[in-house]
Parts: C-alpha cells; structure tokens; sequence
C-alpha cells in the first residue's frame, strides 16, 4: 500500500502547511494594535481605549467591520486616516506629550456617529498636554449656555458688509475690539451702536451693516472656508447644508435624547441674541440631553472660532470684495 | 419522431487515451479534491477569523462569486454532476468510511455502521426542504461570512457524520441541498455516464460496479451502473469505469437536453425540485437584483414580520403557486384525463421547466458574478481582511466587469431556455399523446421568462 | 396519423427569419428636445430612492447623491461613473446621457451585509433590447402553442 501511504502523507503535508502559515501570519499581528470601527450602535470602537508611550512609535491597524468609517485624534489637526470596510489602513503614532486624548470617527456612520470615540492615555515624561492653560472664554464670562438668549430686536433685511464698509469711517475703534466681538451678540452690539451719537444719523439697516461687517473684521476667507469645511463634515447631518435644522439626521436623533428641536441657523431672533462666546460654549460643551455633541476634546480652539464665524455668514451677506476691506 | 437537428451520435470521451487516464486514474481527482477541500477549509477558517465584511472575505469571495460562479455558469450546464466528482464535502466522510484515502480496498475497514438509508427517505425531499429552508435565509447566508463559514461547516460535520452511519455516499445522494438540483439539471448537461453494452453486464457474474473490486468501490450513489438511464442520481465519481474489468462504461457526450425526453423514471419530488428553482431564481432576481429596498430588508432581518412575509411568499410561490397553475392549467387544458393521467402529465410537464429554470439561475447570477467578479481578484490578496497584500493584487479596486454585455447575454441565455423548454414541453407531451398538456406550460414559461427578463434588464 | 415533428426545417427557417427581424428590424427613434435633466437621488438602507430613474437620449443629466445613513457610492453602469457622498452632503455627478439602455447603478461605497445587492436603475430613452427580447419570447411561446394546435388538429 505504498500509494495510500503516500496519499495520507500528501493530504497531511497540506493541511499541516496550510495551517502553519495561517498560524505564522496570524502571530505577526501580535506586534501591532488592531483597532475595529463599526456603527456605535454594534460596538464603535475596539478598543474604546488604549495607552501609548511619549516618544514611542505605536504601529496601529485600523479597519472597519461594517461601513465607511475614519480615524483622527482630536485637537491634532492635519492627521486624519480612512478606515474601510474589510480594508486595512496602517498609521503610526508617536506622541510627543503625556496626557489624554480623545480619538473620535471623522465619517458620518449613522445619526450616533458622533459617539463614536475613543480615548488614548500617553504615559510618560514630558509637559501635560490636555491640561487647559486658558480656560474657554464662555466660563470666564460665566455665561449661561442653556439660557435662552432671543435677540432683542432684529434686522429689518439681511444685514450685509459690504454695504457698512463706506460708513466703516465713522465707526469708533472701540466697536473692533475682539474682546468686545467676542462677548457680545450681534443685537447687543447693534444696540450699543445704535446708542451712539456719533451714529445717530445712520439708518438702523446701515447699522445692522456696521455690525455685520464688525464680525467680518474677525474672521478671513479661508477662515470661512475651513470654517465651512469643519460644519459640513461634522454638523450639517443634522443641522443641515444650510444651517436650518433640516440635516438627514434630523429626525432620527437618539432616543435618549429629548428631541429638542433643531436651532434654525438662518433665524435672526434666534441667533443675533447670541454672542460669539455663547456659540463657542455650546460648540466646545455640547448641549446636555439635546444630543448636541461636546467638541471641546476634537476641535482647537482655532478651529470652534472658525466655526462660530462661519456660522454668521448664515445671518449676514458675507461675499465682499476682498479689494474693498480695509 | 423526426428530429434531425438533435440527431448527433454520442462520443466517448473514454476514446482518448489522455481522457480515459485522467478520467480513470484515481490520482487527479483526489489531488483535485484535496484542492477542493482545502478550499472549502479557507472558506471555513475565513468566516471564522477574518473581517465581517462579506465583499473583503475570501469565504463569501470564493463561494458565492468564485465556486458559485463557476458550479452556475460552467460545471452544471457543461458538466452536468461534474463537480460531485470533485467536492470535497463528503470527502473526509469517505475516507472514515472506507479506511484509505486513495482507496480502493475491497472490504471496507473504516469506522461506519454502514447502514442502508431508509426506504421512506429514498427521494429528493429532504432535499428539497433543505434548499427551500436555506433559500429562506439567503441574503444573510449570502453576504455574511461567518453564516457561510458556519453553513459550510455544518454541511461537511452532517456529510461526515452520515458517513459514519450510512452506507455510501447517502448525504449526496438523499440529503445535501446543491446534490438535488444539480442533479436535476444535470439531465441537460451533454456528458453521461452509461454502459455501453449491456449484455456484457448481464453476463458478468461478480458485478463489480455494485460490489467493488480492488480497482474501484463499488457505485458509491447507490446504483446499479448497467440500469443507469438518466442523470439525475449519478455522481460521475468514475468508480464503474474501474471496477468495471470489461471497460463497458463510456463517458458520453451527448447533445444539449436529451436527458429529459427519457420518459422513464420521472418522479414529483423532482418535479418540485424544478418548481422550487424556477421559483427560486425569480424570487432572489427580484428581490436581490431590483430597485425595491424593502424587499432587500425584508429578506435580510430575520425574524422580522416582514422577513415571515418574505419566507411565506417565497415558499408559497415555489410549493403552491406555480405548481398549482400548471396543475389547474392542465386539468382544465380541454382533455379527458383521469387522476392518474393528470399526476403523471402534471410530473412529465414540470420537467419541461429544466431548461427554462438552469438559463434562469445561469441569468440570474450573470448579474452579480462579472460585477462583482474584482473582489476576488483582492481577495486572494487579502483574504481575511488582515491588510495582507499577497502578490500585490489586494488594493484591486472594485470594479463591475462586461456589465453592458451580461444584458444581452441574459437575453440570449433566457431565449434559448425559454426555446427548449417549449420544444421539450411539446415533446414530452407527445409521448403520451395528450398534446395540450404543454398549452399551460408553454404559457406560465413564457410568461416566466417575459417577467424575469424584464427585471434582470427592463 | 404520425404527428408532425415539433421542429421541421420549413418552420424553423420561418422562425429564423422572424428572430432576425425582431433583432434586426429598425426602430424609428424617440425625438425629443435634449433637456438638462436635475435628479434627486437618496441612498439609504441598500436602497437608492427614487429606484428607478428616466430620461432620454441626448439630455444632460445631474445626479444629486445624498447619503441618508452612512457614505454611499453610485456607479453608473456603461458610462463607468462614479461619485461618493458622505451623509448630508450632497455629491453631483454630471454626464451627457448618449447611450441609450437601461443602466444599472450600483452602490460603490461597502454600505453594509447587503452593499452588493443595492442596485438601482437609469433608463435613457427607449429600451430597444429589452422590447426585442420580449417580442422574441412571444413568438417563440406562440410558435409552440401553434405546434400544439397543428399537431392535435
């Protein structure tokens, strides 16, 4: 029976084969961190947390085990990795300060995307890095996030800047101080300004212009820009393209959340009452129950305030000739 | 009854030497099915341990695109059982039972009871529930590796262990789900096995093709070689060709379909079997293939309502529906038929669907397979989802191929199915003279492949 | 009396004829004023909403692709498009539409279990093949109903 034996002896051979190499291969994986992504309602991130060394490399393969997922680390800008479906995407990350971060998904996987992160403690020398040195302008202000604030009167049209930019002239410096931008809302500073002799003369529109402008003066194009960018990837699900409320998300939010309705981003009474410094509490803080994210983990501070200007373009008419600013 | 234009003589493929020792010779199929069976071995180990993602796993990519694929649109229409040549699923099974693995031995020292399956189950109707209640669970099967793994699996521990308690190959023959309708379609195919005389049978006192003998076992589908008139029930596992010492089995090639006009044999569990595929290829076309979501979920979430509508309508379309109106449409086709007749036109007709119902399922999967045939290509280079890239090929993007030709190959494939259907409906009606008997086949085919090219392509 | 045969030469040239027709035979084209065509398509749930899409030869059409759920793709067969959109952001895909058919679009983005199952349907003018075949189907099931009948008669 010399070919049986040989038959047994192939038929092992192979299996015995197979098997080894599917056992080599699979220990390979052992050096590196296998993170999964699926929708937060099947488990989100795997693992939700991990350690990281200051300094050491940490090889990471990401991969997603339902739909289109991405990968970023918030407050690190410029650093943002795909993660595919059944595909693997290899990053490497080194840290270069202790502390705690939050690694959140940057791709839209449902209406709980945004409870989709995750954290990474990095032990190890060096300077703490989440600690904040300055605290958020809204808590020194100590305003109050979740009052109401309806705007105290509105404009009769759209207020535009590049209307206000003649009249910029007769405007005192004091109305250009960021601190002041910052902390008050455009009815508030309207409201200021109107009470100006200096501008007694100048018709409630034109103020309304003034004011629009004020806030331009804040910002630039490509603020705006990325601005727009950061809206559209992270709130316009459920705020909507065009601010309104509409976003395809709308109306599916949580079920632990109160369904609070949406804010209309393009309704005057509702958003001049609000200050630049109020919109960034809500942005960094989240509205508690309203399933309105908290951000403040994810976004600079640079990028909350591009936020909040790129949401007064939706009040006031922003194209302006570049040429004509001052 | 003239028929010139079928009237081609068999050829045996035993006639060329390469052939009859490939054909013969027991090594080629064992390497082919040690091939297979470590195939089926990835598709397993894939469900288990690689990514979720149906389209990123080689378990889903090598069944249902690469072997589906193939088993669909070559083996079963070219090869007829071609492929229970060389599946490995009963092939573990056998070497227990029979105690080799190259075989032959002539007392069989393996670990079985070797039991004969019980008469009462000796039809395709386990088969049939069997392919019926995995239909019912098709999206999910179909798309979700580790349900496929397990799948799998479960048909091979069921092939095995049958193995261990019954004689022969009975899990093929009596149980596994694809055995019945390739089998059933394997009556289509243009390669038979047949004896080609049958008096040196007769006289050949020992019948080493029941018995087995040092060279071959003894037919492991249970037959008697010499008697084999259709195709239905054998597996083309060559073991007659050795055991036979005469060489008085031919592999023949024979034209398209002639299986079917064998008026001997015809049975209605298979005449189910080949309600249950039609039916089947409709229903996974519309459902999986149309623009209607619903549908999509519906036959996804199991255990929903709505999935129980899906399972109900989906049996009841194959066991009630289409069987019930060609039943009424030839008991009130205008001839005085007593209830005898009604069954037998009733059982010969259903078996007029063959042709009609392989060029649907071979219609049916043109659709996905060339669309979906890249993901293949990436699964072989990464066929667990773990970010391997063997030979380069794994970031192969995907990417639909020949998808404005599969229309009108669809078209072709359902014209010529629809065209032998009727041609053979007619014929076999002839056999006991009551012609109108096809009048409701030929509607409810016509119809049929009216309604399923207009999904496919409309 | 012997039945005559289901298939004799004289018919099935007579039916060879036929399908060549029904293959071959010129249609007169559908004219119509070449229009910008804007849809509004929805993806969700393996499904693209509306399913079914028509427009004629010669219209530029402008898919809007929004992604109700998770990123979607849409690829258009036999114009070999595609674009992509990310939930609430709209993805336009711009195309002459110069063939005409009917074109399937398939999701190009893995949605989920049943990404490769979500199809949806462009339809530009008429579709010539799909009514030849149908034609052809006819024929072929009355020829075999009339053999029937010549053969009972």
């Amino acid at each position: 029976m010399k070919s049986e034996t040989l038959a047994r002896s192939i038929v092992i051979l192979v299996f015995v084969t197979l098997l080894t190499w599917l056992g080599l291969a699979a220990s390979d994986r052992m050096d590196i961190l296998n993170i999964t992504a699926s929708m937060p309602e099947r488990g989100g991130w795997q693992p939700g947390d991990f350690t990281a060394r200051v300094g050491e490399p940490l090889l990471v393969h990401l991969t997603s085990h339902d739909v289109v997922h991405g990968f970023a680390i918030g407050q690190m800008e410029g650093f943002e990795a795909e993660v595919l479906p059944g595909k693997v995407t290899e990053v490497e990350l080194v840290f270069s300060e202790p502390g705690t971060y939050t690694y959140y998904c940057t791709r839209w996987c449902g209406p709980n995307h945004w409870r989709m992160r995750g954290t990474i403690t990095v032990i190890g020398e060096g300077k703490p890095e989440a600690e904040v040195v300055t605290q958020p302008l809204y808590l020194r202000l100590g305003i109050d996030i979740d009052a109401e604030h309806p705007a105290e009167t509105i404009p009769p049209g759209k207020p535009s800047a590049q209307e206000g930019i003649g009249l910029w002239g007769m405007v005192p410096s004091t109305y250009a101080a960021e601190m002041l931008l910052r902390s008050s809302s455009p009815a508030e500073l309207f409201i200021r300004m109107r009470s100006d002799s200096g501008l007694e003369r100048v018709s409630d529109q034109a103020i309304w212009d003034l004011v629009a402008l004020a806030y331009w003066n804040l910002t630039s194009e490509a603020a705006l820009e990325e601005g727009q960018r950061l809206f559209s990837e992270n709130c316009a699900a459920c705020h909507g393209v065009s601010g309104q409320g509409d976003g395809v998300f709308s109306g599916q939010l949580g079920e632990d959340t109160h369904q609070a309705a949406i804010p209309d981003f393009t309704d005057p009474a509702r958003m001049l009452g609000a200050s630049p410094a109020l919109l960034q509490g809500k942005i960094v803080r989240g509205g508690m129950g309203t399933g309105m994210p908290y951000w403040g983990t994810i976004f600079t501070d640079e990028q909350t305030w591009m936020l909040v200007d790129y949401l007064w373009s939706m009040q006031f008419d922003y194209p302006i000739d570049e040429g004509s600013k001052e | 009854m003239g028929c010139g234009v079928f009237a081609v003589q068999a050829i045996n493929l035993r006639r060329n030497p390469i052939l009859n020792f490939l054909l013969v010779n027991r090594w080629p199929q064992l390497a082919i099915r040690i091939i297979t069976l470590a195939g089926f071995g990835i598709v397993i180990l894939g469900g288990l341990v690689g990514t979720p993602v149906g389209s990123q796993n080689i378990s889903i990519v090598l069944l249902w695109i690469a072997w589906w694929g193939l088993l669909i649109l070559f083996a079963v229409p070219i090869l007829g059982r071609g492929w229970c040549n060389i599946c490995p699923i009963p092939l573990v099974g056998e070497w227990l039972q029979q105690g080799t693995v190259l075989g032959p031995v002539k007392i069989l020292r393996g670990i079985s009871l070797h039991r004969p399956w019980p008469k009462r189950w000796r039809n395709i109707w386990i088969q049939n529930a069997f392919f019926l209640g995995l239909a019912v669970f098709s999206t999910v099967i179909l798309t979700n590796p580790v349900v496929t793994s397990l799948a799998v699996l479960a048909l091979l521990l069921i092939a095995t262990g049958m193995s261990l308690i019954f004689q022969k190959r009975a899990f093929c023959r009596y149980v596994c789900p694809v055995s019945g309708f390739i089998g059933l379609y394997s009556q289509a195919a243009p390669v038979e096995v047949r004896v080609i005389d049958t008096q040196i049978c007769r006289d050949h006192p020992e019948k080493t093709c029941l018995t087995g003998d040092e060279n071959g076992y003894g037919c492991p589908w249970g037959l008697y070689p010499a008697a084999i008139t259709k195709n239905v029930n054998c597996g083309v596992c060559m073991e007659c060709l050795r055991s036979c010492p005469y060489e008085n089995m031919a592999v023949n090639i024979r034209p398209f379909g002639k299986g079917l006009f064998n008026p001997r044999e015809r049975k209605l569990d298979e005449a189910f079997k080949s309600f249950i595929m039609l039916g089947g290829a409709l229903v996974y076309s519309v459902v999986m293939l149309g623009p209607w979501g619903e549908l999509k979920l519906a036959a996804y979430l199991i255990g929903s309502p709505a999935w129980l509508v899906f399972a109900a309508a989906l049996i009841f379309s194959v066991v009630v529906l289409l069987p019930g109106s060609l039943y009424l449409g030839i008991r009130f086709s205008g001839q005085r038929l007593t209830a005898f007749q009604l069954r037998r036109e009733f059982i010969n007709q259903s078996y007029a669907l063959v042709p009609l119902g392989l060029a649907a399922w071979i219609a049916f999967s043109l659709s996905f397979i060339f669309t979906n045939i890249s993901y293949v290509v990436s699964g072989i280079g990464d066929p667990f989802g773990w970010g391997w890239n063997l030979f380069g090929i794994a970031d192969h993007a995907w990417r639909p191929y020949l998808s404005t030709v599969t229309p009108y190959l669809q078209t072709v494939v359902l014209l010529a199915g629809l065209g032998y259907t009727i041609y053979t409906s007619v014929k076999i009606a002839r056999e006991t003279s009551h012609d109108q008997s096809s009048l409701p086949l030929i509607g409810l085919s016509t119809a049929l492949a009216m309604g399923h090219l207009w999904v496919l392509i409309g | 009396m012997k039945p005559a045969a289901v298939l004799d030469k004289k018919y099935l040239i007579l039916m060879g004829i036929a399908m060549a027709v029904i293959a071959f035979a010129p249609l007169p084209d559908r004219r119509t004023e070449p229009e910008t065509v804007t849809v509004q398509i929805q993806a969700e749930s393996y499904a693209f909403s509306p399913g079914i899409v028509e427009v004629e030869k010669g219209d530029t059409v402008v898919l809007e692709l929004t992604s109700m759920d998770v990123v979607h793709g849409l690829y258009l067969d036999g114009y070999d498009l595609s674009v992509t959109s990310d939930p609430g952001q709209t993805a336009r895909l711009t195309f002459l539409a110069d063939e005409t058919g009917s074109f399937r679009l398939r999701c190009s983005t893995t949605c989920g279990a049943l990404h490769p199952f979500m199809i949806g349907q462009l339809k530009v003018g008429r579709n010539d093949l799909l009514w030849r075949a149908l034609a052809a189907m006819l024929v072929i099931g009355i020829y075999g109903v009339w053999s029937v009948r010549r053969a009972s008669d």
